[in-house]
């Protein structure tokens, strides 16, 4: 093809173009030289002779100008007219161009948006060094739920024994109270082992960590981090040496860690060593379940599947030597990245992918199909051009010019719609999705996004560029009969509506099953009456005394109850809950002691706390005063642990203790029996949970509920806070909240999946509408003269209109059922998704295809109705 | 000198294409050779002659060689390729059809 072989030429000459400068130099100037050299000889003076043959040649500059321009410039140049064109057609177009235009750069725009979340969130690695190589250890089998933590003893024996681990390290989060001049705040606190920065590749920007050393003789370093520094110290450069007072004792600050420096969900502000426990003695020599979070680096040639082999060998050995209580539940070794963001959120986004790039397609089907019906009508403009001479090249050229100035412009308006997108994501997105704070427009995103749309526009033109090419142009001047470009393009274009059918239904089906499960959820009995309860943290100064703190919690509740407009108040260590903890529990039977394994919560509750929420009491009694610090230690159980601990008896008046037979903790004595309370969200079911009296287990943190009587909990804070200031000034009361807020913002993340797939559906029916709309619209305006025939042999206006709907609700159909498989078989690789609801629901999907054939019986309707008043005698006159 | 008529693209390659059928030339000489065989009507500036000499050498129809000249500078000689042979048969016999239309209307 010429064109490919002056491309060559153009890419040699720029290349070589120092030589070929020469050359053009050589020829030119020779040519000058041989000129002038010739009328020398025919007797002209020098002068004479050069003046002419300037004359004659026309300046050797201005040829040598004419020559380059003959190679690059006339190609330029062309290019630069086929933009043009294209821009002229499109304005004159305007309908086209902005439907266009409008569809691909929302398309363009959300799979852009999706490709930088997607970026940030799974395919951008973790910003530690080497993080391939990092990973998580939990206790509990591999694909339990719930991956349990471990003490520290355990971790420290995994380490010793293990040869696949470069090292282990571990670290706990907890809160502290920090009193400043301002009063008394808590804050979250990370306690790590010594090699925790090291292993995880990070240093402190400014100082230094702590050593081994340090760390065992339990002096009090810390570290704070960049965010810490820069609010509550200023970004001072002295911050290092001062202290802060954590837990009424001073710590010194001996380093500052980089900005950015977190694990997801952790934001701690200051990092100390592990041993600040006060209890570290007994803590460090704990086995079995545990408070800490085990991160290990693996040697560098080790994968994962080695060493979980190697620790499934480890923890079995261990388990053969220690009791049964000490034991763990055998081991899982999890990678880094796939703790941060755990398999679940992974579908979620790639799922979401899949629906933007079907939008996007969808979009294209539209874009191409309304340009192939265009092309069709510019078949004899086609003509007219070959006939003046212009090469097959060009006007595919031309054609692809016009598409990719279409993607080019919509590109442009996607990305600034993907730029506002992101914003909007980073604010009302689901909260707990890791990374996605770090989501920017970055190279890798825009090479993609200039991809797709590169591939989009090529293909969009090449639908109708292809049609022209392979017709002979110069016969091709057939008036109205093969305008559509024959048969060809019209199975395209019916099998482009069909797809996009499909997809729209698959997309309907998705959301309609969210929907429902979103509606189920919020069916949900949370086991307590969330209205009017105001929540909030609290928590007394310093580490006091049990006594003390009982105490300052008694006159808190009394000042807040005494308050006008209180109902109750209760007080509990926090009422939403991420899960339980292993706990042996042991009961007492018929026949002795029967002990087991149990995931279980436990809660220290005020007296008053059940009734300030509305639980139910199912057996037994709620606490009273009596349940004092000396009186036999009492608890609570919920209906879950009572079928598991107790399976069909009663539990009021029996016992139980938290640990082996023998061992330290005492007896406990159930007094009643609550609804189960689900709080580790509506969707969740609930756990084991036991509750004990507040005095007779004072801890240092609690949630204050108050249930107010009027509607507006929030204007009842001040007051509250007043009221607990009159007990003590320094008590820190923070994270103001009404329950029903908080209850809420739990289910924020399926909120919003659930939004924008319904956003995704309901635009890709839009546009198959319009893409089955275009397509019987232009049949019939193509079809009038057959039309005409119809009529003028006796068929009624009633038959016409049947015919042209029957044939939208058929394409529509075909979609239909293509799409439902589609639909079954998405809904079974995202059931983790629903809740009360199979992928296969018969509601949803009868529902959504019902919708699916009134758009398509509307999209029909309208053309139809057209087709109906064609009058037969013009029809048939008209050619 | 010769009435300046004016050239159509497509002519001037042809008579190019013409003018080294016999032997190769440079650039002057093409010019040289396309005034005698036209007997002079046409007298192609160098201005279109040498774009057009490049183009058609890019086009695969001219390959070019260096050699010396009368001066001292070297010289760049066109000659024809097979294909090059091919294309002016071609589109001789695509002129004198037109040309045979053309004057067939005139006459009428």
């Amino acid at each position: 093809m010429p064109v490919i072989s002056r491309l060559a030429a153009l890419l040699k000459y720029l290349r070589h173009r120092g030589q070929a400068e020469r050359d053009l130099e050589d020829e030119i100037r020779g040519t000058f030289e041989r000129l002038v050299a010739e009328k020398v000889q025919a007797g002209l003076t020098s002068d004479e002779a050069r003046r002419i043959a300037a004359i004659e040649l026309g300046g050797v500059e201005q040829v040598k100008e004419q020559v380059r321009y003959a190679k690059t410039g006339a190609l330029v140049d062309s290019v630069f007219q086929d933009l043009r064109y294209a821009g002229r057609s499109l304005r004159k177009n305007p309908g086209y161009a902005a439907v266009a235009i409008l569809t691909l750069a929302l398309a363009i725009g959300a799979n852009t948006a999706m490709f930088i979340v997607v970026n940030a969130v799974i395919l951008r690695p973790l910003p530690y060094r080497s993080p391939e190589q990092l990973v998580m250890v939990w206790t509990g089998m591999p694909g339990q739920t719930v991956p349990g933590r471990s003490a520290f003893g355990t971790v420290e024996e995994w380490r010793r024994r293990s040869k696949t681990f470069a090292d282990i390290a571990v670290l706990d989060p907890i809160s502290v109270t920090l009193t400043d001049n301002e009063g008394a705040e808590r804050i979250g606190v990370a306690r790590i082992s010594p090699n925790f920065l090291p292993l995880i590749g990070a240093q402190p920007v400014r100082g230094r960590s702590f050593s081994n050393r340090e760390a065992e003789e339990r002096r009090r370093l810390i570290l704070i981090s960049d965010r810490f520094w820069q609010t509550r110290l200023g970004g001072s450069d002295d911050a290092i040496g001062t202290s802060i007072e954590l837990d009424g004792l001073p710590s010194e600050i001996i380093g500052i860690l980089p900005a950015n420096f977190d694990l997801p969900g952790l934001n701690a502000d200051v990092w100390e060593p592990s041993t600040m426990f006060p209890d570290w003695e007994a803590r460090r020599g704990l086995r079995g379940p545990g408070s800490w979070f085990v991160f290990g680096r693996l040697r560098p040639t080790v994968t994962v599947d080695q060493a979980q082999t190697e620790m499934d060998a480890i923890a079995r050995a261990l388990d053969e030597e220690l009791p049964a209580s000490e034991r763990n539940l055998g081991v899982t070794v999890i990678p880094l990245s796939v703790y941060v963001v755990g398999p679940r959120s992974r579908l979620a986004l790639w799922m979401l992918t899949g629906a933007v790039l079907s939008v996007l397609l969808i979009a294209a089907a539209n874009i191409a199909s309304l340009t192939l019906a265009r092309s069709a009508g510019r078949t004899r403009e086609m003509a007219v051009r070959a006939a003046l001479g212009a090469a097959s090249g060009r006007i595919v050229r031309q054609l692809l010019a016009e598409s990719v100035t279409l993607v080019a412009i919509s590109g442009l308006v996607g990305t600034l719609l993907a730029a506002a997108g992101i914003r909007l994501i980073r604010a009302v997105g689901p909260l707990d999705l890791a990374r996605l704070n770090e989501a920017s427009l970055d190279l890798r995103v825009l090479a993609a996004t200039v991809t797709v749309g590169l591939l989009i526009g090529i293909l969009i033109g090449l639908a109708p560029a292809s049609t022209v090419l392979r017709k002979n142009l110069f016969s091709g001047e057939e008036s109205g009969r093969t305008v559509s470009g024959g048969l060809a393009i019209r199975r395209i274009r019916r099998a482009l509506v069909v797809a996009q059918f499909a997809l729209a239904i698959m997309l309907l089906a998705g959301a309609g099953l969210l929907v429902r499960s979103w509606l189920s959820i919020e069916r949900v009995d949370p086991g307590f009456r969330p209205e009017r309860i105001l929540s909030m943290q609290l928590s007394t100064t310093a580490v006091e005394a049990s006594a003390q703190r009982a105490n300052f919690y008694d006159r808190v509740l009394e000042q807040i109850d005494s308050l006008p407009g209180v109902e109750s108040a209760g007080l509990i260590g926090d009422l939403l809950i991420s899960g339980g903890s292993e706990q042996v529990v042991t009961t007492e039977g018929g026949a002795g002691t029967t002990s087991q394994r149990l995931l279980l919560r436990r809660d220290e509750v005020s007296e008053r706390l059940f009734a300030t929420l509305g639980t139910p009491l199912l057996g037994g009694r709620f606490f009273s005063i009596e349940d004092g610090p000396d009186a036999p230690r009492v608890a609570i159980v919920n209906q879950t642990m009572a079928r598991q601990v107790w399976p069909g008896s009663d539990p009021v008046g029996r016992r139980f203790k938290l640990g082996p037979t023998d061992s330290a903790p005492s007896w406990f004595t159930v007094v009643g029996v609550v609804g189960d309370m689900r709080r580790q969200g509506l969707d969740t079911e609930p756990v084991p949970q036991m509750f004990e009296p507040l005095a007779q287990n004072p801890s240092g943190l609690e949630t204050l509920l108050v249930r107010t009587s009027s509607d507006e909990p929030s204007k009842m804070v001040t007051m509250i806070r007043t009221a607990v200031g009159r007990v003590d000034k320094r008590a820190p009361l923070y994270g103001v909240t009404t329950l029903k807020n908080r209850l809420s913002a739990d289910l924020w993340q399926r909120r919003f999946q659930t939004s924008l797939l319904i956003g995704f559906a309901g635009v890709a029916l839009l546009m198959a509408a319009i893409g089955l709309y275009g397509l019987i619209h232009y049949a019939v305006a193509t079809r009038t003269k057959e039309i005409g025939i119809r009529m003028a042999v006796g068929a009624q206006a009633g038959d016409i209109f049947r015919m042209i709907v029957r044939e939208a609700l058929q394409l529509s159909a075909t979609g239909l059922m293509l799409g439902l498989v589609g639909a079954l078989l998405m809904g079974r690789a995202g059931s983790s998704f629903l809740f009360g609801v199979t992928a296969a629901d018969p509601l949803t999907l009868t529902t959504v295809s019902l919708l699916l054939s009134a758009v398509a019986l509307a999209a029909g309707y309208f053309p139809a109705r057209r087709a109906m008043k064609v009058d037969p005698t013009v029809a048939l006159r008209c050619e | 000198m010769a009435a300046k008529t004016t050239l159509l693209q497509g002519t001037l390659d042809l008579l190019i294409l013409k003018a080294l059928i016999a032997s190769e030339l440079h650039g002057l000489g093409v010019s040289r050779r396309v005034h005698q065989i036209t007997n002079g009507t046409f007298d192609v500036r160098p201005g279109s002659l040498f774009p057009a000499l490049h183009r058609l050498e890019e086009a695969g129809w001219l390959t070019s060689s260096w050699g010396p000249s009368e001066t001292n500078r070297r010289a760049k000689y066109y000659r024809l390729t097979k294909a090059g042979r091919k294309q002016l048969a071609d589109e001789t016999t695509q002129w004198n059809r037109i040309a045979l239309a053309i004057a067939q209307a005139l006459k009428a």
